[in-house]
């Protein structure tokens, strides 16, 4: 990932800050680039690392906890 | 006097002795520390004189009977407001019950004397709070007590109580508990239940005890264990006391202390501490851990997305409401790209097998608990080892990558020539659920006086 600059950080946050309908003025616009941009760094780091496709998040939805027990009238039958 | 001796003292008075001696130390010295937001003198004393009564009556009293205690302030008191350090939460209703934790230390015998203070929403790691002001530092007043869980270790550290309640996303307990010098545990990643505690980063939050002595840290750890599976996050499945093998020693685990990241983040006090603790528990082999910048990387990414869109709602109506160090950075986190936050969530769970492959090969792993012993507050940035670094996201550098991989890690309080008359922290680092074993390394480093509290002169 190349380097964001504070250009394009500083237009990032302009952007997207009206799409989650975030006030920013130009002041705020400027301060939050500079942690865009930090962020950035760290992004870069993590697009470095190697990640095979079947690499999955670290938590996963769980629709209920797993039947301990299988029920008379349950599954496999 | 010695710890040991000092519990055995406070032990043979009265719940209301004790409660009125902590009092008496809060009105003496708050005014410095800051450390409380709020006294609960009427809950207090309520609390004090049922356990009197009980022990009159001859019954059996909890492990922590008569024990004063406060929680950082974002943990629910009954009839009360979870402020979390902010003055947007003032307008919430107040908490119908305790938080869980709270309820086990009740139910152990604990007295509850008040909420204490800390960054806002959790998010920094120094308690320049600029709605309730900041927290001093006991040891030396105009420095920083280290945060988020400020007002936790500060408390402690003045003696104002000697155990506190904090939480820890990043390093908020180890932190703290490093810059004030004392003992604190942040345990496994999904230990303790965090029902009635405001969330900072639902992925990362850990909540756990900071205190005076570690006899008292693991008496609390084992009160506050209870499966809870109303948190999503508690993954415990059964209690695991540590207090009868406290004193078991550290002879035949495997002890290695981590080079690399954490050896070159560390300041010369911080890798003095380090080495004083390696020395005592007879480690002297260099360590690895793996990936550790990118483990900080994936927390810091993981953070900044769930805490800006947690608060998203308040960010738009209310963003002159919220402390003006950290508003910006909850906004930039609001406003991060989907993939970035996915790829660290993603990277999250390679980097635990790698870390967890690690503890196959060694039991307890000795790094320093922050770079630096505490900077002076409003400190904009600290040198390590030559390098410029920012100081408020950069004191949790070394607590950052352990916590992403969620293991347990007590933090041991040292006073390393180095650090000139001020204490920095040592993380002793376990597999997780392994909690048992860094209680133990840090009962024996107490013991031979290696890791001990020192009385703030205040």
């Amino acid at each position: 990932m190349p380097p964001l600059t504070l250009e394009q950080a500083r237009a990032h946050a302009l952007s997207s800050a009206a799409l989650v309908a975030v006030p920013m003025d130009s002041a705020r616009a400027e301060r939050v680039a500079g942690y865009i941009a930090l962020t950035a760094r760290f992004a870069a780091l993590l697009e470095s690392a190697e990640l095979a496709p079947h690499s999955e998040p670290a938590e996963l939805f769980c629709p209920a906890p797993f039947p301990a027990e299988p029920t008379s009238e349950g599954q496999g039958l | 006097m010695s710890a040991h001796s000092a519990q055995a003292s406070e032990a043979a008075l009265s719940a209301c002795e004790r409660l009125g001696q902590a009092l008496a130390r809060i009105d003496a010295t708050d005014g410095r520390i800051h450390a409380f937001t709020q006294v609960l003198r009427e809950r207090a004393w309520r609390e004090a004189e049922a356990v009197d009564a009980r022990r009159a009556r001859g019954e059996v009293l909890g492990p922590l009977a008569g024990m004063p205690y406060a929680v950082k302030n974002l943990f629910d008191i009954a009839s009360e407001v979870t402020l979390a350090g902010s003055k947007v939460n003032r307008s919430l209703p107040p908490a119908a019950t305790d938080a869980v934790l709270v309820q086990q230390l009740h139910k152990a015998g604990a007295v509850l004397v008040g909420a204490l203070n800390m960054d806002e929403y959790a998010y920094g790691f120094t308690t320049e709070n600029t709605h309730y002001g900041a927290t001093h530092n006991p040891h030396r007043l105009g420095h920083l007590a280290g945060g988020s869980s400020g007002g936790s270790a500060a408390a402690v550290a003045a003696a104002q109580v000697p155990l506190a309640l904090g939480s820890d996303t990043n390093g908020s307990i180890r932190v703290p508990a490093s810059l004030c010098g004392v003992w604190g545990l942040k345990p496994t990643f999904g230990r303790l239940s965090r029902r009635g505690s405001y969330p900072f980063v639902h992925s990362i939050d850990h909540l756990g005890p900071i205190a005076q002595d570690v006899g008292t840290l693991a008496a609390a750890y084992d009160a506050l264990q209870l499966p809870d599976p109303l948190d999503p996050g508690c993954h415990a499945q059964r209690i695991q006391p540590v207090t009868a093998t406290l004193g078991h020693g550290t002879e035949g685990l495997r002890i290695g202390i981590l080079g690399g990241y954490f050896h070159d983040n560390a300041g010369p006090a911080a890798r003095a501490a380090s080495q004083a603790v390696a020395q005592a528990l007879g480690a002297s082999a260099e360590v690895i851990w793996p990936d550790a910048e990118l483990g900080r990387a994936c927390a810091f990414v993981i953070t900044a997305a769930e805490g800006g869109s947690l608060h998203l709602h308040s960010l738009r109506e209310r963003a002159d409401d919220f402390e003006p160090l950290s508003v910006d950075r909850f906004i930039a986190g609001a406003l991060q790209p989907a993939a970035w936050y996915v790829r660290a969530q993603r990277f999250r769970r390679v980097y635990r097998d790698r870390v967890n492959e690690l503890f196959k090969h060694w039991d307890l792993l000795i790094a320093p608990a922050t770079p630096v012993a505490a900077p002076a507050i409003g400190t904009d940035w600290i040198e390590v080892n030559g390098q410029r670094h920012p100081c408020r996201p950069s004191l949790g550098m070394l607590t950052q990558p352990v916590s992403a991989a969620g293991c347990p890690v007590v933090s041991a309080p040292i006073w390393p020539a180095q650090a000139q008359g001020l204490p920095i922290g040592v993380q002793l680092i376990t597999a997780p659920w392994r909690e048992d074993l860094a209680l133990r390394a840090a009962m024996q480093l107490q013991r031979s006086a290696v890791a001990h509290t020192k009385e703030a002169a205040l």
